[in-house]
């Protein structure tokens, strides 16, 4: 049996343990989607696969089972399912064009959570759409907000909405709801001074509670999107550890900005030698220093005038 | 247009008589149109700090007492105020006590540490004319002996009625009666108990306990005045801090028959 | 006398009507719903119809006009006084016929009840009401059975049907604004409900012996004291006493008053520490007799209008009205436990 694994896995399978079976991998942005796609993958999953779907843990589905000759025609079958979830792609029914560059998690995001400071979804596809396909491994999530569910810190990039709250203090009524649910739920950044809150800007993560607190909405959101931007978390053998702030109160115009301008400071300095092509960003940038990597990250990135950029940035984890 | 109710008048400090390390009396300047009664409250107030609803413990001529006890912002910082200062007053508000009720009946007064503020002008004015009521008893508790209020007021009205004075606890000093004023209740001597009237004011628990006693002695509800301490925030009847049920403490209290006060449950 | 105007005609009687006043209607703030994306319908001023949210109820009620959320009384220095200004301009408010009902029990309290409160009274003596017409009522809504759902003592009443505007002016000093711009004069009635989804009975024998039922003990765990059901009622009244020094004069400072609700902590605090109606279901019970029982034995009428508001933002899901259907079960386990 002669297969090029290179391309197999470029075209979004995957080599298994068992001698020509392969697995097909669909990616789901930000996990949102149509339910009328999940009949698509089942058909596939009972036609050429195994007969079971596993839901895998960046959100998308994998579809064990196929053999080698059949993935032309599963490629063909994801059709309506890459379509539908408008994955870029270089020509129809060949199925996916990379799979370096991975799919974009997102939390359920203000569709449905209370909490969360964004559409989350559509934000994790406006990424997905900006950066695949692209061989190199990148991995970016987004949550909604610093509860962060969907565990942005484990990612190179990781996306935290925030919400930048305002303060009418004519509707404050000194209830002193804000000052407990941000003392007990998140970083005692309110104080009551002469009755009514002051905010520490500095301890202030955006979280929004004061909002989601306050009986007469003296405080309200502003109505722009602000994030928390943290960098090269990640799992794995060498070094696993959380990602670390890069900016805080940034725009999601910059950090799409960013992610792209990181595609070409790793096309720079990636180990030409690394197995596979394959090297996570981080240890890249431990080679090259950081403020290489913030030079090229942050090339034309006009940051809104509230953005605090942390620098220079350290990270710790395990080492061995 | 109409008064503004929310505007307090300066007051000069005439006297501060300290009865305990917490609680003295201020001896106020008040010449105001409206006749004080006892038991009605003032908001005394000094700006940065606030108000607090303070009972009228005496009326004299050109003045009037408020007994304070040291226990919130607002009375801290009148603690730190001495004679020649001045205070921010509103007032006088709520009902009060009326001598009429308790003329020329056995009376008996029940009064439990501060609530001995709100009666004291009954208590003096039955004091002063023995005459106007057929008897007059006053049962006064205290938690220890640093605790006594209006000590001199004691002396002269031990003299002038059946004073009964307890506390808490005499802390092995003898010479004062030990125990809760409940206990004196069912042994009060009195010539018909069907006619005879009492005012009690205290803690609320004290309160609860000593109409018990009495009702059980053979008090008529009728024949009962309770004094309630509430937040009187505003004095006015808007804030509604002091409201129970349709009461209005501030407006229709702090004094009600018991028959009405039995009524009010928070 | 009514008329019929369109928008734009509507609009030059807006524009006329601002010099003289300040026109107070629920607006919609966009984006600034407590959840992110949603918006937060409340009063503020419109100087166009067209920022009048006609479609969705106000989250707040015009009380905020008449009772602002947070009005300084006076200032002070060490030994002096100085009363706050009152409102310069007057007012119109525009507002639905619960609301109007409101007005009557927000006078009740202020106007009447041993004193007349006299800063709402210099307001109030400003303010003119605009009535809104309901075609229909919300989920929440009970008015009919608080026998709040028709007004006739506005000053104005308008409503939109089709593009067009209809007026029905009462107050004669805005009779000639409107009938300079009218299309045509013609009797005009705005819309009222004769039936909600929401139905309430409240008990005709309810008496405070209710207050002893085991139905309020549910809420002592449900409700979470944040007030909500209080800042959005249109017939809450209470308040709370401040003292402020500015922080760059220590000496100088205001007296304001803010707005209380008698379910957040600390609502009954006296001096020394004490307090009344520790558990959140006592307050409740406190709260619900207040709008359906004890402000009647007062004043000869209930107090809820039946606006639903309280419904409509209690994060814990606690109805109000549910409460109130609950009541008649409340007072027969009291009277047979007798």
């Amino acid at each position: 049996m002669d297969m090029n694994t290179k391309k197999l896995k470029k075209n979004a399978f995957r080599v298994t343990k068992v001698r020509g079976v392969t697995a097909s991998r669909i990616r789901v942005p930000g996990g949102h989607m149509d339910a009328k796609y999940l009949s698509q993958i089942q058909k596939i999953a009972e036609t050429y696969g195994n007969g079971t779907v596993h839901i895998t843990n960046r959100q998308g589905f994998e579809v064990p089972g196929i053999r080698f000759e059949d993935m032309p025609k599963v490629n063909e079958m994801l059709q309506p399912i890459i379509e539908g979830l408008e994955i870029n792609q270089v020509e129809p029914n060949t199925g996916y064009p990379a799979s370096g560059t991975r799919n974009v998690i997102g939390c359920i995001g203000n569709r449905v959570c209370p909490f969360a400071c964004y559409d989350t979804t559509a934000l994790a596809q406006r990424i997905e759409k900006e950066i695949f396909p692209n061989d190199l491994h990148f991995k970016v999530a987004v949550t909604g907000c610093p509860n962060d569910c969907a565990k942005v810190r484990m990612h190179d990039f990781g996306i935290m909405g925030m919400a930048l709250p305002m303060f009418e203090p004519e509707r404050c009524i000194s209830c002193g709801a804000c000052v407990r649910a941000c003392k007990k739920k998140s970083t005692e950044a309110l104080k009551p001074v002469n009755f009514r809150p002051q905010r520490d800007a500095d301890k202030c993560i955006g979280c929004g509670e004061c909002v989601l607190n306050c009986p007469t909405s003296a405080w309200t959101r502003d109505t722009k999107k602000y994030f928390r931007l943290t960098l090269m978390g990640r799992s794995g053998k060498k070094n696993p550890r959380l990602g670390e702030d890069f900016i805080k109160w940034v725009d999601a115009d910059s950090i799409v900005k960013i992610i792209k301008n990181t595609y070409d400071y790793v096309k720079e300095y990636i180990d030409k030698d690394a197995p596979g092509g394959k090297e996570h960003i981080g240890y890249i940038i431990d080679r090259t220093g950081f403020e290489e990597f913030k030079k090229w990250a942050l090339k034309d990135v006009e940051l809104p005038e509230c953005a605090q950029v942390s620098t220079p940035v350290y990270w710790k984890g395990i080492k061995y | 247009m109409n008064k503004n109710e929310y505007i307090p008048f300066l007051s000069e400090i005439k006297e501060v008589i300290k009865h305990t390390d917490i609680e003295y009396t201020f001896r106020m300047e008040y010449n105001g149109e409206q006749k004080v009664k006892p038991g009605q409250f003032f908001e005394v107030s000094i700006p940065k700090f606030g108000e607090a609803p303070i009972s009228v413990s005496g009326i004299g001529e050109g003045f009037i007492d408020l007994t304070i006890r040291r226990v919130g912002k607002v009375t801290n910082e009148v603690f730190e105020r001495y004679v020649g200062d001045t205070l921010f007053l509103r007032g006088p508000y709520g009902n009060g006590f009326d001598v009429e009720d308790y003329k020329g009946k056995e009376v008996v007064v029940v009064a439990g540490g501060t609530g001995v503020s709100p009666v004291r002008g009954i208590i003096e004015h039955f004091s002063h004319n023995p005459q106007d009521a057929k008897g007059m008893t006053l049962i006064a508790g205290f938690k220890s002996k640093n605790d006594i209020l209006f000590k001199e007021d004691l002396k002269q009205w031990d003299e002038t009625m059946n004073l009964i004075l307890t506390l808490d606890s005499n802390g092995g000093d003898t010479s004062y009666k030990e125990g809760l004023v409940t206990a004196y209740i069912p042994t009060l001597e009195l010539q018909d108990v069907s006619t005879a009237v009492a005012i009690v004011v205290g803690p609320p628990a004290m309160m609860r306990f000593s109409v018990m006693a009495l009702l059980e002695r053979g008090f008529k509800e009728e024949n009962i005045w309770i004094s309630h301490e509430r937040k009187m925030c505003c004095g006015l009847g808007k804030c509604g801090h002091c409201r129970i049920n349709d009461s209005y403490v501030c407006i229709d209290g702090p004094v009600y028959n018991y028959t009405v006060g039995s009524q009010l449950f928070d | 006398m009514g008329y019929q105007m369109d928008k734009q005609a509507i609009n030059r009687c807006f524009s006329e009507l601002s010099k003289e006043y300040i026109i107070y209607a629920p607006k919609c703030y966009e984006g600034k719903g407590a959840f992110s994306d949603t918006d937060l319908i409340r009063y503020g001023e419109v100087t166009t119809v067209d920022e009048i949210e006609f479609r969705e109820k106000s989250r707040f009620s015009f009380k905020e006009i008449l009772l602002p959320i947070s009005q300084t009384l006076f200032y002070f220095t060490e030994n002096e006084v100085k009363e706050a200004d009152g409102p310069k301009k007057s007012a119109i408010v525009f507002l639905r016929s619960c609301d109007l009902h409101a007005v009557k029990r927000l006078d009740a309290v202020y106007l009447n009840n041993a004193f007349e409160d006299y800063y709402y009274k210099r307001i109030r003596e400003k303010v003119h009401f605009v009535l809104m017409g309901c075609k229909e009522s919300f989920d929440s809504c009970f008015c009919v059975d608080m026998g709040t759902n028709r007004s006739e003592n506005y000053d104005m009443a308008m409503e939109e049907r089709d593009g067009m505007f209809y007026v029905d002016v009462k107050e004669e000093r805005f009779k000639e604004v409107f009938a300079s711009q009218a299309i045509k004069e013609e009797e005009v009635e705005v819309s009222y409900v004769t039936e909600t989804k929401t139905k309430v009975h409240i008990p005709e024998d309810l008496t405070s012996a209710v207050a002893k039922s085991t139905m309020w003990d549910e809420y002592d765990s449900r409700c979470i004291a944040c007030g909500r059901c209080n800042f959005s009622c249109p017939t809450c009244t209470c308040f709370t006493m401040q003292d402020i020094f500015y922080t760059d004069n220590g000496k100088v400072g205001e007296r304001r008053r803010v707005q209380a609700s008698c379910m957040v902590d600390g609502f009954t605090d006296v001096a020394g520490g004490g307090s009344y109606r520790q558990k959140k279901g006592q307050r409740m019970r406190f709260k619900v007799l207040h709008k359906a029982l004890d402000f009647k034995k007062r004043n000869g009428y209930q107090m809820c209008v039946g606006c639903g508001r309280c419904d409509d933002v209690c994060p814990e899901y606690i109805s109000f009205s549910h409460c109130l259907n609950r009541l008649e079960e409340g007072m027969k386990e009291v009277s047979d436990n007798e």
